[in-house]
This record gives C-alpha cells, structure tokens and sequence, in this order.
C-alpha cells in the first residue's frame, strides 16, 4: 500500500459518524457570514444594514488577486455588518443576515445542469472565481487562483484528497459515498484546464473501502486512478499526498506545481462542479459534528454562517463536561473562545471534547528522546525549532527549517513530555513575520 | 614516586605560559588602540543598562557618537536632565533637557473588571495566546495578563497583578522597550505631569459590545467630551482619548463619566520624578 516516506503517527481514528448519511440541517435564526472564508485578502462588504438580498448574491466582493467573492448562504435582510468571532482564531468583519424563510435563488442561480464540455476555458474558470469557490480542506486558497499557475509551470498531475486522515472527520467520507458521481464531474472539469498528458488520481485512506469502491464505479471508465493509502497521519496533507502517490518531493519554499502536482480537496472538487454545471455558488458544505460530549453524532450538511451554539443544538445539546470546542480535526484544529462563531467555507468538523486532566499537565522539559524526529514528516527536529522559539533567536529557527514545518501537530502528539512543540513553531512563525515587517517598515 | 611525575607536566605547562606572555605582552603594545578617554568618561556618567531607548544599541556606542558629533539634541530619557547637565559640562556644550516620559497602560481589564471568555491553555506568552483568539479576556483589545513585556523591562517596573499589567512609576525610565512587546498595543508612552487624566482603555468596540465585555471600557458616550472646557477630549473610531498637550487637569471629564468603574483615570507622577534613582 502506498504511503509517504517519512514520519507519520497513528492516532485513534474515532470515526464515530462513517456509517451516518449526511442530514440537512433546517435554517437557523440568524447567518452571520464571515467576509474572510479564504486565504488572503479579506472580501469586502457590498451590501447595507436593511438591504434585501437574495439567496446566492454577492454579499462580499473579492478584494484583490489572491481573495474570494461570499454570497448569501439564504435570501433576507441585512441586519448588521460588523466585527465577530471568527473560527480562524481572529475577529472579522461579518454580515448578518435574518433568513426570510423563502429561501429563493437569485436569477440565473442554481440552474439545471448544462454540459461543461461546451463552455470554453476562461468561461470556466470565471465561473469557478465568481462562485467564491476556495479549498475546503481547511487552508481555504481560492480555487480559481490555484487552478490557473504561472505559465512557465507544467501541470501533468491533479490528485483529489479524498484522505480524510484527521481522526474524527468523516464529512469527505459520507461525500465520496453519496456524490462520487459530482467528485469525478469536478475533476474531470479540473483536468480539461490543463493541456498535454494529464494523469487524475483520487487518494483514499484504506479505512474508507466503501468509499474508494464508490468512486471506482464511476471514476474507472474515465482513466482516473482511485490510490488507496495506508491510514497514517498526515496522509493528507498536500506534500505528502505528493510523496505517497507519485513518488516527488516537494522541497523547502516550492509549491505543488513546482512539481508538476496540483492538489484539490474532495470537497472542493464538488464545489467545482456546482459552480460550472449548475451556476451555485458556494454557500453550504458538509460538516461533521462529533466529540465525546455531544449528545448525538452527525454529518450535516449546513449553510455557511449557521453559529456553533444553534448547531449544537441541533444535535441535541453538549454535555456539562464539555470543556473544548474544536473546528477542523483535533490534530490541526482551533480551540473555540466562543459558541457564537459561524460554520465557514472551511469548516470540516466541529468536535465537541472533554480533556480535563490534560490541560493542567503542563509542558515539561525535553528529554531528548527523539520521538518528534521519527514522527515529522517533514524531515525537521521539532525540538530544535521549540528550544530556539522559546529563546526568541527567530535568525537561527530560519535555518533549522522553521517555514517548511506544516504543523501538523504529529511532534506535539508523540511528546512523552507534552511540550507545546507546533504551538512554539507557531508562535515563532508569527513573531518572525511581524519582526521583518516592522524592518521593511 | 609523585614528584617525578608532576615536574614535567608542570614545567611543560609552565614555559608554554611564559611564551604566550611575551607574545600577548608583545601584541597588546605593538597594537595598542588608544581610546579617547572623553568616551570613557561619557560613558561612566551614563546608566549603562544598554535599554536602548536613545536609539543606540548599548550606552558605550550612545557615548562614542555623542562625543564623535556633540550634537546637544541626542538625549538620554533615562538619566532625564540630571545627566542632560552632567554630560553638558563634561562635554563643554548646553545638552537639550529630555522630556521625561512615563509608560502608562491603556486598560483597566484586571480580572474584577474584564470578563473572561475561556480558559487559555497554551503557552504562557501574549503574543502565543493573540494567535488564538484576542488572549483570554472577551475584550480584544484588552492586556491579556501573561506579561511578555516584563521580559523587555530592564528596570523591573513592570509586574502583573490581577490580571493586568501594573507599571511601578518609581522604577520606570520611559526607555520605551516594553511598547513593541505588546501586540495589542495597551502600553504607550507619556510625558511625565504632575495630574495627568488618562482614558484608559484601548476598545474601538461599539459602546454595547464594549460594555459587554467589561466594566471599565469606553463606551464613547461623548460626555466627556462635550464637558471639557479645553476640547481636549476627541473620539476617535468608538474611543475617547485626551489630548495631554491641550489638558489642564480640571478633572471635569471624570466627573461626568457615566462608566460603571470610570474609564477615566487620574495619575500622578511627579512627586516620583525627583525621588528617582538611576539605577
């Protein structure tokens, strides 16, 4: 079974919600949809406090290159545009909408299917951008952006990551069952982008054979390859996604297409989809809600900017002993300070956990056992780069590799000392970038 | 049997010590670098804590540059003008007096009056919990308490109490070091005054959220404003702040603040600025 070269841990897998069909979850009360659901730039409001919209118009216009366009998740009225608790770790500017309940479509949205074989290239890759349509992985960079790289770069490669290697999560899975035929649509629409000799392949963790059957269904008469990985953490994440199906190392400061490689998310591929073939922006997505503390696991498919509190109940309240709500996976993801946060375009999971006990351990120092080394998959030594963070010497972490770290959390899962290993990384990351803006400045 | 075995050794390590002698005695006076004994001079009157607050890495390159250009602007805000006099007439020259500046915190969040949004559990470092929501408080703009400027404070005025960053007007130089330290930017400084009114308080929060949040915020009501005689007082994006220059200390502004717990303080830091010591 294929997999990537170094590194890499085992956690517990704890796919409580794998054999759970996607549910829809009703309109809730109020949206508050985050202008920043990407990478980049912000979105900038285009619409006012009492303006009437409807579902699927532009809310939030693309600001720049690199940054994505946000539509109204439902049709009604503008409530307020202002800060709020943003699941990212920040505050964002944000508008509230008040569903009106009708939830009509904006004319010349959400058509019946056309055939993409007839559209021409930049027509698609219009409708890709003006859908908002970014990864949904979890790093959310605008897919229109990816999908057109600097000329001189060839593209022989495109991978969907249908991995799912975050233990908890299964949204990616219950997707590749129930819409295996929209996941090729995409990527083959993907692939029609690039010229010359382009080979598809889709990646799945051996723990999901139903899935990769589903798919093989579909995907076999169109020349894609389904790649069934060995379930290890990080499997996806995107360099060693690379390694583990074609072989190539993407090196310090390369990207991807450095290597030919593009990478998409299952979920992305989908979105990809709607937007060429039925003219949808992005507006909802699959969520799984899981955790020990919830009363009843769930994949749910839900409208961008639905809060945490009303999906929690939803799912029948948390328990009392909740002390931590995390989106994404419990390997890469947040913390929550607050319940009022909205689902983003990014959003996997929201897990719902209890680890009293652990917090109050506190970081201890290293021993120098050497785990972190044999479980990065980055080649790094995570030690290394804590002890230099924790020194504040932001010169020296440069060169042990600082910014090829992918924090993936693998160190600080494997330290027999709980040090914060990937937190240090990060905060070391943070201080080093305001250091040499303030030097520019 | 030990005798014969240590007189090699010691006679060995011996004459290799008297060459090296003669050679370093040879070197430090074929290669003597005379030093302007002013620098030195310069540099034994000045504090010598190398914070950096006069713009030169360490207090001996401070000396070096004030005596290689005499410009009688350079000043150093720690030795205030007792030392401005003293370098003055070492120098031959009239030094400008520095305006002796005072850091003031703008938050009053301590745990009694800013409401905590969750329990933070990473590192114990502000800049660490700013990457995970505004720190631990619901205010983000608020001192989150974990106290990364009490490492940037040569003077040790700096300490945490309650939750809140508390500045020892005794011991603090205004060398400015902290400032940078704190990303979200609730320490500046000020020039020293005998009363000074202070809004302290960072929140560009509406009013309703920062009420929400804490007992000691700004609400931007425009009392304040609209009361002193001097307009002193500007709102700027949701927050008051009080122009020093323009500010007579009337003490009006405190009078009308309809804040729970004022967001208007009163300072005073004169009386400190004679008993302080340069360290």
């Amino acid at each position: 079974m294929k997999t990537f070269k170094t590194g890499g841990i085992h956690p517990p897998e704890q796919k409580l919600t794998s054999g759970k069909t996607v549910e829809v979850m009703p309109h809730p009360q109020e949206l508050a949809v985050p202008m920043s659901q990407h990478l980049g730039k912000p979105a900038k409001p285009v619409v006012k406090v009492g303006d009437e919209v409807k579902k699927g118009q532009l809310v939030g216009a693309a600001d720049g290159f690199i940054s994505a366009n946000v539509h109204a998740p439902t049709s009604g009225k503008i409530k307020a545009v202002k800060q709020h608790p943003h699941p990212g770790g920040q505050y964002s500017m944000t508008v509230f909408i008040t569903p009106d309940g009708k939830d009509e479509w904006l004319e010349g949205l959400n058509t019946p299917e056309c055939d993409w074989k007839k559209l021409s290239k930049e027509e698609i890759l219009k409708r890709i951008t003006d859908a908002g349509v970014v990864g949904m992985g979890g790093a959310g960079f605008p897919s229109g952006v990816k999908l057109s790289p600097p000329r001189d770069k060839t593209i022989d490669t495109i991978i969907l990551n249908g991995a799912e290697c975050e233990p908890f999560l299964t949204a990616d899975h219950r997707v590749m069952i129930e819409e295996p035929e929209a996941i090729v649509k995409g990527l083959e629409i993907i692939t029609s982008l690039f010229q010359g000799q382009v080979s598809a392949y889709i990646g799945i963790e051996s723990n999901k054979p139903d899935a990769a059957a589903a798919l093989k269904k579909h995907a076999d008469s169109k020349g894609i390859g389904i790649v069934v990985l060995e379930t290890k953490y990080p499997q996806g994440a995107e360099k060693q996604l690379i390694n583990a199906i074609t072989g190539r190392t993407v090196n310090e400061g390369e990207l991807p297409f450095d290597k030919g490689c593009l990478v998409h998310n299952i979920a992305t591929a989908i979105a990809i989809y709607e937007a060429v073939c039925k003219n949808k922006p992005l507006i909802e997505r699959v969520v799984t809600i899981s955790g020990m503390e919830i009363h009843t696991a769930k994949n749910i498919r839900i409208l961008v900017g639905t809060k945490f509190s009303e999906i929690a109940a939803f799912c029948g309240s948390m328990t009392e002993k909740t002390n931590q709500v995390i989106t994404g996976g419990p390997m890469m993801g947040k913390a929550q300070f607050s319940l009022d946060v909205p689902v983003t375009k990014t959003t996997s999971g929201i897990l719902f956990i209890n680890n009293r006990g652990l917090e109050k351990s506190g970081e201890k120092t290293c021993i120098r056992c050497s785990r972190c080394i044999s479980a990065c998959p980055q080649n790094l030594q995570p030690w290394l780069l804590a002890n230099t963070a924790q020194l504040r010497d932001f010169d020296t972490i440069e060169l042990y590799g600082m910014a090829n770290c992918t924090e993936c959390g693998s160190c600080s899962y494997v330290c027999p000392s709980k040090r914060e290993l990937v937190h240090w990384i990060k905060y070391a990351k943070t201080l080093a970038s305001k250091r040499k803006q303030r030097q520019s400045a | 049997m030990y005798s014969e075995s240590f007189i090699p050794a010691v006679a060995s390590l011996g004459s290799l010590a008297f060459v090296l002698g003669i050679i370093i005695l040879f070197v430090s006076k074929k290669f003597f670098v005379a030093e302007d004994p002013t620098v030195s001079m310069i540099n034994a009157l000045l504090p010598g804590v190398n914070c950096g607050a006069c713009g030169y890495p360490s207090c001996s390159q401070f000396a070096e540059e004030l005596v290689r250009t005499r410009n009688p602007s350079m000043t150093c805000p720690v030795g205030g003008g007792e030392l401005a006099e003293k370098l003055g007439t070492a120098l031959g020259i009239t030094m400008a007096e520095p305006k002796p500046v005072t850091c003031v915190v703008l938050c009053q969040g301590h745990n009694g009056n800013a409401r905590e949004s969750a329990e933070y559990i990473g590192i114990r470092d502000c800049w660490a919990a700013a990457q995970a929501f505004a720190g631990t408080k619901q205010c983000r703009f608020a001192c989150t308490g974990l106290g990364s400027c009490i490492a940037f404070c040569d003077f040790n005025a700096m300490r945490i109490e309650n939750g809140l960053v508390v500045i020892d007007k005794e011991l603090c130089t205004g060398c400015g070091a902290c400032v940078p330290a704190c990303p979200y930017g609730v320490l500046t400084m000020q020039e020293k005054k005998n009363e000074r009114y202070l809004i302290a308080c960072s929140s560009h929060d509406r009013g309703a959220d920062t009420r929400k949040a804490c007992d000691a915020g700004c609400t931007a009501c425009q009392k304040c404003v609209r009361e002193c005689p001097e307009q002193a007082i500007v709102i700027d994006n949701f927050l008051a702040s009080i122009i020093q220059a323009k500010c007579t200390s009337c003490g009006k502004c405190l009078e009308v603040c309809p804040t729970k717990v004022n967001c208007i303080l009163l300072e005073r830091d004169m009386e400190t600025v004679k008993s302080k010591k340069v360290p």
